[in-house]
């Protein structure tokens, strides 16, 4: 067979030509090759450009980037090494034995200078520069770090930034991201890291024996991230950071006819800034707290919402037409359902839909929860965008839950009574829903029946995509059930029976509703959800205070915040 | 026929030697305990090989006939399997845990498919007992094997690992010429695979086009894709003729060169052992080599003949491929260095190859 005979030919040919090749490179033009070689004179320096900016709605900035210079050393021989972080460990005041651990453990690769100390501050980078005068292996490297000129305001809806975990690495890998990298975690940081991110340039430089530049090898020019406006106000955010306080909870203030978020603050809250400084004492206690501080409570907590549900229960009754603005059930302080009994909070007599809201009777919502319904309630709680998540866009939202005859008897094996229906219409039993679910459905009463979707990015580098944010939906609610509710909200607030009264008096009229819900072990959670100026109503507002006692809790940080948005002439 | 045995074991062991004492030296240096073990683990797969390599000797090679669809199924199956609970290590899906062993999918069906067109090019006719592949037309001549090469090509290049999908192209190409299926076909075959080619740049990933522009020119890229082919040349080019010696390379031992175990192997040696280590390898490489084809050339069973020349040049386009790869005469794609890079499912399959050859050297008297 020739064909084999012709092969091994071709196969001679190769080896020879891979052996001429290797000899091209070896012997002929080996002096080249010998000489990059002996003098190891490849050096890589990176460069970073600077990552995108976060602003507010007014172009106020929220996230920025600033100079901070690294201390960095090229790999050399060990005792060259010791007799630098000697000096280094002088200027520093620590022990020249950690910066050798850290030597130790930030060694890559021999191109790659390595960092020994980060944020040295520019005074400390001065001196340290001078060390370049004997060490020629010593660079001083500024770098942008990462700074939140306003602290902890809004900390949870920015997020923070830090080295990439083994998770993210592994997702995001074929975007091009690296070990080391430090991307955004938490909030706009992660969710718009692509938009955000830098992109890392930087030099081959050929240097000679004693670290000097000789020729430029190639470069790479270093590219900045792009810039996100939220839709954000600062000087509402600095407010309602303010009077939260630290405490356990969360504001959302919203616009009820966009859907753009003006104020998101949950509490207690971190500094993203000791993250980018790695200040670890303070990073550990963030997350060892067991109020846990690092929890976005505004869309990653679940709660139930207690008497805030209200509303969507009268919507329903009124839309099935089980009940009538003209209906009315007595209030003796609590009623039988089965054996049980099931208490109101107060004694109210007798109530009709609007009265039952101003005082939130449990009593009336028993006896018309029991006439609609769990299905229907259920129905009608998932219209007003419960039990889902709103698509907002911040990461780790989390859906909530509604219960429903069907649910339990899938997920749980259980048979459903009316006493879970009871507990259903005044939003305890298994209801389990977010802040921002319950803002947006306080929105759909403020802009007459729209369901709008939460968003907080208004522009990417300066193209506004609020255009791209999905429409109201209507929620087909008639528009006599969605006074009629409103008109009971009103009153909650503006007569003087009303559960938030202490909400009047106010330079703008405001409507909503307050809630106590029972929560397992411990205080009640506290609840105010709202909106104002009660015609055309401009702020969709919810205050969330956990294990904060009654609805009153609430309702006082609303005040305060209102009263506060109304002096500084935010209304 | 003994001695076939011995001395394709032994030019086999030789090679291997050199790469432990190449993976040995550019690791031995670096952080931590597993680093620095990763010879141990290579001895332990060389051990596995060898016991393969006897038990393929041993076994007759015509039992792959009846095998070939079965063995052609697993493959597919396997390539399959990868997508859906592989390992994604270095930005590729290319491996898959059995056990606690990594197992790379593609480097069996290489070989599958060596077994697959040896099969189908030397059935023979029920009347006459003449070669089928003799009277083939365009369609059982080229059509048919080609549809069947390209369905584990394409699962292997969506990994995304071109470089052995290439490899498979490249063996099925030339395992053609030698079936003796007419030239015109070949010609045909050639032409459909290089018109399109500007087409198939949509398709390649963006880390692939960047390797294939950096291969054109390493410096557009120094920090990235072109490094290591920079790294590289300069390793194999400052040895010399005699090298640095042993654990005295500049290159690998630094750190200069990445996947200086695997990949880049040969510049590892070569940086060492210098101009005479590297004529040493080639030799060794060459003298296998041609073994496999004398092996092809006296044994007289059509498909015995056919797997033969089809497992050396498995043994051989590798080899070209990623000893150019590190000269940088081609781009970089993840192809091994067989018997010498690290990595378990590379020797295994490659000592089983070489275990089938020795089978069929044995049997060839019995036609």
């Amino acid at each position: 067979m020739t064909r084999i005979k012709i092969t091994i030919v071709a196969i001679i040919i190769l080896f020879l030509f891979l052996f001429a090749a290797v000899f091209n490179i070896t012997v002929i033009e080996s002096r080249k090759y010998r000489l990059l070689s002996q003098k190891n004179c490849i050096r890589l320096l990176p460069q970073m450009g600077s990552r995108g900016k976060i602003l507010d709605r007014e172009g106020n900035i929220l996230a920025t980037s600033k100079l901070s210079y690294d201390f960095m050393v090229l790999p050399q021989s060990q005792s060259q090494l010791q007799k630098i972080f000697d000096e280094a460990g002088r200027v520093l005041s620590v022990n020249p034995k950690n910066l050798r651990d850290a030597y130790r453990k930030g060694f890559y690769a021999s191109t790659v200078p390595v960092t020994i100390a980060k944020n040295v501050g520019p005074k400390r980078a001065i001196v340290l520069g001078e060390l370049k005068q004997d060490y020629p292996g010593v660079i001083i490297q500024p770098n942008p770090v990462r700074d939140y000129p306003n602290g902890r305001t809004a900390a949870h809806a920015l997020g923070y930034l830090n080295e990439i975990d083994r998770w993210r690495l592994t997702k995001l890998e074929d975007y091009g991201y690296k070990k080391r990298d430090i991307i955004g975690f938490g909030g706009i940081e992660e969710k718009y890291d692509y938009y955000l991110r830098q992109e890392e340039g930087g030099l081959s430089i050929e240097v000679d024996h004693v670290g000097r530049l000789v020729r430029v090898l190639g470069f790479k020019s270093p590219r900045n991230g792009k810039d996100i406006q939220l839709t954000l106000n600062l000087k509402i955010q600095k407010i309602v950071d303010d009077n939260l306080a630290g405490r356990k909870g969360c504001v959302i203030i919203m616009d009820p006819n966009s859907g753009e978020v003006l104020a998101l603050a949950s509490g207690p809250n971190f500094s993203p800034l000791d993250f980018s400084e790695r200040n670890n004492a303070a990073i550990n206690s963030y997350f060892n707290n067991r109020d846990s501080p690092m929890l976005n409570r505004a869309i990653s907590g679940t709660y139930p919402p207690g008497s805030v549900f209200k509303p969507v229960v009268a919507a329903a009754a009124l839309e099935d037409k089980k009940i009538n603005l003209n209906t009315t059930f007595l209030c003796k302080g609590s009623t039988l359902v089965g054996r049980k009994q099931f208490n109101c909070w107060s004694v109210h007599n007798e109530q009709n839909l609007i009265e039952a809201l101003q005082h939130s009777c449990n009593v009336f919502f028993y006896r018309t929860g029991l006439l609609i319904g769990p299905q229907s309630m259920h129905d009608y709680a998932l219209k007003f965008g419960f039990s889902r998540p709103t698509g907002f866009e911040l990461p780790y939202e989390t859906s909530g839950y509604i219960p429903s005859p069907l649910l339990r008897r899938i997920h749980q094996f259980r048979k459903w009574y009316n006493g879970d229906t009871a507990n259903l219409s005044i939003g305890q039993g298994d209801v389990l829903v977010t802040p921002l679910q319950i803002a947006r459905m306080m929105a759909v009463f403020a802009n007459n029946g729209y369901l709008v979707t939460p968003y907080i990015v208004k522009a990417i580098d300066g193209r506004d995509i609020s255009v791209y944010q999905r429409r109201l939906m209507n929620i087909g609610v008639k528009k006599e059930t969605l006074n009629a509710v409103k008109e009971g909200l009103k009153r909650v607030v503006s007569q003087t029976t009303g559960t938030g009264n202490v909400l009047s008096g106010l330079p703008v009229a405001v409507a909503g509703k307050t809630g106590t819900a029972q929560a397992s072990g411990g205080n009640s959670h506290a609840w105010f959800a709202g909106y104002f100026p009660v015609k055309n109503p401009k702020y969709v507002v919810c205050v969330f205070i956990e294990r904060g006692g009654p609805g009153y809790t609430s309702c006082v940080v609303a005040r305060s915040i209102i009263e506060a948005m109304a002096n500084q002439g935010l209304i | 026929m003994k001695n076939t045995k011995i001395f394709i074991l032994i030019v086999a062991l030789l090679i291997v030697t050199c790469g432990i004492l190449s993976i040995y030296s550019s690791t031995y240096q670096k952080e931590g305990e597993l680093w620095r073990m990763i010879y141990r683990q290579q001895i332990i797969w060389v051990i596995f090989s060898l016991c393969a390599f006897f038990v393929a000797s041993n076994l007759d090679y015509r039992r792959l006939w009846d095998w070939t669809y079965f063995l052609y199924g697993l493959s597919l199956f396997f390539l399959i399997l990868v997508f859906v609970l592989g390992i994604v290590r270095l930005g590729a899906q290319r491996w898959i845990r059995i056990g606690w062993l990594n197992f790379q999918p593609s480097e069996f069906a290489k070989l599958v498919m060596v077994i697959f067109l040896a099969k189908y090019f030397s059935k023979k006719s029920t009347d006459d007992i003449s070669l089928l592949s003799k009277k083939f037309g365009i369609f059982r001549g080229l059509v048919l094997p080609s549809i069947f090469v390209l369905i584990p090509m394409g699962l292997i290049v969506e990994q995304p690992d071109l470089g052995s999908g290439m490899l498979l192209l490249g063996i099925f190409i030339v395992m053609l010429y030698l079936t003796g299926v007419r030239i015109k076909y070949l010609i045909i075959l050639l032409v459909v695979l290089l018109l399109p080619l500007p087409l198939w740049w949509h398709y390649l990933r963006d880390y692939q086009k960047e390797r294939l522009l950096v291969f054109l020119n390493p410096n557009i890229d120094p920090l990235g894709a072109g490094y290591t082919i920079i790294q590289s040349k300069i390793a194999i080019g400052s040895s010399f003729i005699f090298g640095k010696g042993w654990l005295a390379g500049t290159q690998s031992q630094l750190h200069f060169l990445p996947e200086s175990h695997t990949d880049f192997i040969f510049a590892t040696f070569v940086e060492e052992w210098g101009l005479a280590g590297c004529v040493f390898l080639l030799s060794l490489y060459f003298l296998l080599i041609r073994k496999g084809f004398s092996i092809a050339l006296r044994t007289n069973d059509q498909f015995g003949k056919l797997l033969a020349c089809g497992i050396s040049l498995m043994l051989l386009v590798q080899l070209f491929i990623n000893i150019a790869m590190n000269l940088g005469l081609a781009p970089v794609v993840g192809v091994p260095l067989p018997l010498m890079s690290y990595g378990g499912s590379s020797l295994f399959i490659t000592f089983i190859a070489l275990g089938i050859l020795v089978n069929i050297d044995r049997r060839r008297a019995v036609f």
